[in-house]
């Protein structure tokens, strides 16, 4: 017999409860049994922040972080940055300054500058730049990632975007 | 991927005792899983069971006990150090290294007490703590007992710890008045090429007393005596550090410093030299405000 | 972003920067990637690999692993005896899994499939592979020794995309492929130099790291087989399977969905065969995700060894250029045939070259195969000929931006001899880089700034077709085989057939990268798609809007005036007719459909080869820390010379991510062997460029219409890579007084390169004077 546990968790603010394997990684638990497949694993090594989602607030890398220590938190992803089937403010900056393009990388980029913005409404550039650090995109360079988080931040205070 | 274990969590000491007991030595402990989740990944360790120790209450907490010593439970992330009101006022230099850790994903999963037990001769904390003189506290089925840093940390992955052992909380013993650490790195790749850790104490204008530690280009961090001996004795003034932190870097030279892709080991002892000056003068600052 | 523009205006969309088609599906995570793929019956399957560089298979026991719990099939070259074993486009060399011996540490042996992943990687450790070690080569120098151990004992049918025109006679049985490229008399050359300028340059082994792994679902079916994949050529994936199994290409469908991230790295076949043996054995459908450390060991980027002489006259005119290089390919040819052939041909650069004599070899080593790499042989070679017209200026007292000027090819001027005339401006694109590096500006100690510039042979061969559907509400529907990579094909071809069609961007929907369902095109690379298949999407809207005009005379304008193309329809009198009007009319109800056809092959605007020139010009500012050898690139330029920008915001982006690519490249970048293994191959040790890496930009698109395609496009997107290593060498050379020829340049190898500086010039200082050679 595997050994299995119980998983109490809420996903995007929804309750979930499923039967786990305890090896099971949260990143496997959000793609193979909730089809949660926004979440993407990459280097598989806490290096490129691909699979970056929210742990109660805190962004942590799913591919090595054990479904079982969310049991009981609050998860969210990429699938829940909307509200109401409208794209959140940065994810329309994301759009709006191409700031992705094979879009791997993009729902950990997102969720990593949710955190970064979460925590901070008002980064400067260095902030951001310093922010993202761990978030690896190999297409894009970065200068539109970084330009579209700080439009976010900007129209939050009401100046004009950039 | 990793492969599959049973998963014991354990609420206090004994429960966890008991588990790691019943597994014949099939078993390891687990808190933030940052390394250890990581090597099992890749086939380089398998456990039958881990028994995850993060709820254990006395491995939690970062506090100044009456003695003066500051507290950290092992189980605290390495971004809950770095926003610690603690640990700023108590050892500054510590909560800049933690917010220069990996990336903000490990550091909020990562403890230190599994960045410890884990002696990755590239740590950050283990090099640092070892130039403040600080302690690790185990506990076992037998009891607890304390360690200096430099007797923890054995060799390259590598610690004097009981398989059966937990680290519960690292100790930093309270300094002298007029006492400054300093701690810097060069980093190319994800892990440090070199990196330098100081603690200065000064007195009537001049370092009385200094350790000198280096780390990510030996196999453990290691107090380097030498380098601290040149340093004892100078002017406490930026303008004269010159002389003496180019003697104290001399000492490197007695290392045994392995090359790999982050450089060679006359280049590395070469960085060491500049992080020296930098780290000394980072300490200087603060021991000349704590004076 | 600055646009300079001299081209006429197209019509809207084209030439606008509408939001990406993909940007919902990808902001929202709703963008399906072939690991988000699912389906019933989905097994999973893990490889066993080589743990030594070259060896003897003698025997595999995997009796424990057959009968693991939630094993399906575990499979050796031994159980595919109905299968062609062994692929490979250009030389067929290369076996689907191992057969008798390894040629690398990391070569697939075993495949097993199970009820999960997890399972298949437990009884890969039930696997008992004996192998015999054999001797080993890892760089390409050493396999060309006397005593080099072989790496194919039989060299490998040559096969139809193979790449190179002439074959020279292989004089050692590890020389994988060997292309030249000569004109001009180059003993006369070199003869009437008034300097010659000499140097050995190297570039490293690199990993294209495109963060999705590989990955590809197989399925069998009684009608044959279905294969998912992240690959970015359908089509040759579709060629090599109906090679390995004998099926009609009919009966092969390859389907890509989107991809995370190519740079080349996804061309051509990987583990698409393996996956779909594995499935025959298995008897289920069967899903093989690679790891990134797996990843790596399926495709690098070819190292490359230049010797290279340049001749010049005293006002600093090239006068000849003399080169050999040689690539290691890896344990199998993949595409590297094809890299050294453009390799040769992109050594001498935009430029006015006289007389040339390159050589290139590619070479067997036992390393992870070398393919395919954005840039594809130009990175390589750039860092050589640029910065020998660095060095030639300094000798020559001239400035290195006018060295340039004076040998930049003209409008129209071939390169060799029957090469389609330079589609560019190269004079202006320098004016334009200068300007905004700030040339002329004085620069404070510790930095320096350069130019460079490439021109590649790009665009494949023009191979390439398009339908284009107008349905009966006037929609339209295109189908291409072009992948969508993030490069951003499925937004810019959308705006091109918008713009022919004239219906709005909303009422276009795009068709990719099916097999089944798409009809052919030949790649995904070379930067072709937006030039040759928005060519052949202009020629499919252009045929359908010539029916649409005749239908429209046959049905809608009997006796009546003749129907007049308007934007979106026709004009018959006052009467405007929109096409799905004409296609109801036609068809005399309300359905039906008109279908545009595009060809495009080696004909007409496409005969000459190569279809285009890409153009590279970058410049950079560096300063360097002395203390420990640490370059920054504190400014960086790009002019994406286009021709057209279809989206301006996308070719932008293009350039960025090409440079900082390049910028890794020149600083970081490496896959290092020892002892016959490869020791950096993870995100851990292996480093690309991060957020804190990003210089200050200034990003120009220079619009001429000189491009072969729609409204004078030409391909972007690798340009701004190719020239990097050579203006970061050349700028360090100016900050810092060291001359850097092997990349990357490692804060080591830069402090190693001042400390060399320092001790000559203190032995020139102290009297001791070398001879200038």
């Amino acid at each position: 017999m595997r050994d299995s546990l119980e998983l109490h968790l809420t996903v995007n603010g929804r309750p979930a409860s499923l039967r786990i394997e305890p090896r099971e990684t949260l990143a496997e638990v959000l793609r193979e049994r909730l089809a949660l497949t926004g979440t993407k694993v990459s280097c598989d090594a806490q290096v490129c922040g691909a699979c970056t989602v929210l742990v109660d607030g805190l962004a942590v890398s799913a591919c090595t972080f054990l479904a079982a220590d969310a049991d009981g938190r609050a998860v969210r992803t990429v699938e829940g940055l909307g509200e109401d089937g409208r794209l959140s403010p940065l994810q329309q900056a994301f759009i709006d300054h191409a700031a992705f393009q094979c879009g791997f990388c993009t729902s950990g980029m997102l969720m990593a500058a949710t955190a970064l913005l979460e925590e901070e409404p008002q980064p400067t550039r260095q902030a951001v730049i310093d922010g993202l650090e761990g978030n690896l995109c190999r297409c894009t360079g970065y200068a539109q990632i970084i330009d579209a988080v700080l439009s976010v931040a900007s129209a939050t205070a009401g100046e004009p975007a950039r | 991927m990793i492969p599959r274990f049973s998963l014991v969590r354990a609420q206090a000491f004994p429960e966890a005792f008991e588990a790691f007991a019943a597994s014949d030595g099939d078993a390891a402990w687990i808190a933030g899983g940052t390394e250890l989740l990581q090597v099992m990944k890749m086939g380089f360790a398998q456990f039958g069971t881990l028994v995850d120790i993060k709820r254990i209450p006395d491995l939690s907490g970062i506090e100044v006990r009456p003695d003066g010593r500051l507290r950290i439970g092992a189980g605290t992330t390495h971004r809950a150090i770095e926003r610690s009101p603690v640990v700023r006022r108590a050892l500054p230099a510590l909560a800049d290294l933690e917010a220069g850790l990996a990336n903000v994903r490990v550091r909020n999963t990562g403890t230190i007490g599994g960045n410890l037990a884990f002696a990755e001769p590239h740590s950050d904390p283990a090099t640092f703590l070892l130039a403040c003189g600080a302690t690790v506290e185990l506990a076992g089925p037998s009891g607890r007992r304390e360690l200096a840093v430099g007797e923890f940390v054995q060799g390259p992955l590598l610690t004097a710890r009981e398989p059966d052992e937990i680290v519960v909380a690292i100790h930093v013993p309270a300094a002298d008045p007029g006492t400054g650490r300093g701690y810097r790195k060069a980093k190319f790749f994800e892990r440090p090429a070199a990196s330098v850790g100081v603690s200065l104490t000064v007195r009537d204008g001049a370092i009385a007393e200094a350790v000198v530690t280096v780390g990510s280009m030996t196999d453990v961090p290691t107090v380097v005596h030498a380098a601290a001996a040149a340093l004892a004795g100078a002017p406490a003034e930026a303008d004269a550090l010159a002389g003496p932190v180019r003697a104290a870097a001399e000492a490197f030279g007695s290392l045994d410093i392995g090359a790999d892709h982050n450089g060679s080991a006359d280049y590395k002892r070469h960085l060491a030299g500049g992080l020296l000056e930098r780290a000394v003068r980072g300490a200087l600052s603060e021991a000349i405000a704590d004076a | 972003m600055r646009r300079v523009a001299t081209r006429p205006t197209p019509p809207s969309p084209i030439g606008e920067s509408v939001p990406r088609r993909d940007g919902i599906a990808k902001v929202t995570g709703a963008g399906r990637y072939t690991g988000d793929l699912g389906m019933p019956g989905l097994a999973h399957a893990r490889i066993l690999r080589s743990p030594y560089p070259h060896a003897r298979i003698r025997s595999i026991d995997a009796a424990a692993a057959r009968s693991h719990p939630g094993v399906i099939a575990v499979v050796t070259s031994d159980d595919l005896p109905d299968v062609n074993l062994v692929y490979g486009h250009s030389v067929a060399d290369h076996p689907l899994i191992a057969r008798d011996k390894v040629r690398f540490a990391g070569e697939p042996v075993v495949g097993i499939v199970a009820e999960d992943a997890v399972t298949a990687d437990e009884a890969l450790r039930l696997v008992d592979v004996d192998y015999e070690p054999l001797p080993w080569s890892t760089t390409a120098r050493d396999s060309l020794a006397d005593d080099a151990p072989v790496l194919h004992e039989q060299p490998g049918e040559q096969r139809s995309h193979r790449g190179f025109e002439e074959d020279i006679e292989r004089t050692n049985p590890n020389v994988c492929s060997h292309s030249r490229q000569a004109w001009g008399d180059i003993e006369q050359a070199f003869a009437h130099a008034d300097l010659v300028v000499e140097g050995e340059y190297h570039y490293p082994r690199s990993y294209a790291y495109a963060m999705e792994p590989y990955n590809a679902i197989a399925r069998w079916a009684e009608d044959g087989l279905t294969v998912w994949t992240s690959g970015q050529h359908p089509y040759m994936v579709r060629e090599d399977l109906a090679h390995c199994f004998g099926l009609a290409l009919a009966s092969v469908r390859v389907i890509v969905p989107y991809v995370g991230g190519g740079y080349g790295s996804k061309s051509y076949t990987k583990i698409e065969p393996l996956t779909a043996a594995l499935a025959l054995r298995a008897g289920r459908p069967v899903r093989l995700t690679l790891s990134i450390e797996e990843s790596i060991l399926t495709t690098r980027g070819d190292a490359a060894t230049v010797r290279i002489r340049s001749a010049f006259d005293r006002d600093g005119h090239i006068l000849g250029r003399r080169a050999t290089i040689l690539l290691d390919t890896g344990a199998y040819a993949e595409n590297s045939p094809l890299v050294g052939r453009k390799a040769a041909n992109r050594l001498g650069g935009p430029y006015r070259i006289p007389a040339l004599d390159v050589t290139c070899s590619t070479v067997y080593t036992n390393t992870a195969p070398a393919s395919s790499f954005r840039g594809f042989g130009a990175p390589q070679v750039t860092l050589a000929g640029e910065s020998q017209l660095d060095e030639a200026a300094d000798r020559l007292g001239l400035d290195p931006l006018e060295i340039r000027r004076r040998n930049v090819l003209a409008p129209g001027e071939r390169p060799w001899p029957r090469a389609r005339g330079i589609d560019a401006d190269l004079r202006a694109d320098l004016d334009l880089a200068a300007e905004e590096l700030g040339w002329d500006t004085p620069l404070p100690a510790g930095r320096g700034r350069a130019i460079c510039l490439s021109a590649s042979d790009a665009g494949s061969e023009p191979m390439t077709t398009s339908l284009v559907r107008v349905h009966a509400d006037g929609s339209v529907t295109v189908t291409c085989g072009s992948t969508e990579i993030g490069q951003g094909s499925s937004t810019v071809l959308a705006q091109i057939a918008a713009g022919e069609m004239g219906v709005d961007l909303g009422r276009v929907h795009l068709l990719q990268s099916d097999t089944a369902a798409v009809s052919y095109d030949r790649s995904t690379g070379a930067s072709r798609t937006t030039t040759l298949m928005g060519l052949a999407i202009q020629g499919a809207a252009k045929d359908a809007r010539t029916q649409l005009l005749a239908w429209a005379e046959e049905s809608l304008a009997l006796d009546g005036p003749t129907p007049v193309e308007e934007r979106g329809g026709v004009r018959i009198g006052t009467a405007f007719h929109d096409w799905g009007a004409i296609v109801r009319a036609w068809f005399g109800g309300h359905a039906g459909e008109c279908v545009g056809r595009g060809y495009i092959r080696r004909h007409g605007a496409t005969r000459e080869m190569p279809p285009f020139w890409e153009i590279g010009c970058v410049g950079v500012e560096v300063s360097v820390d002395e203390s420990t050898g640490e370059i920054r690139v504190e400014k960086l330029v790009t002019v994406g010379d286009v021709g057209c920008a279809i989206n301006p915001q996308l070719v932008e982006g293009q350039d960025i991510g090409a440079a900082m690519m390049g910028l890794g490249m020149a600083t970081r970048e490496e896959l290092i062997y020892e002892d016959g293994n490869l020791v950096n191959g993870n995100l851990f040790d292996y480093r690309v460029p991060r957020t804190t890496d990003l210089p200050e930009l200034r990003t120009v698109v220079a619009e001429r219409g000189d491009g072969v395609g729609a409204y004078g496009a030409k391909g972007g997107g690798e340009g701004s890579l190719n020239p990097v290593a050579a203006a970061i060498a050349n700028a360090v050379w100016r900050a810092a007084d060291v001359r850097l020829r092997e990349a990357p340049f490692t804060p080591e190898r830069v402090w190693r390169a001042i400390q060399e500086r320092d001790a000559a010039n203190s032995r020139g200082a102290a009297g001791v004077r070398e001879e200038p050679t």
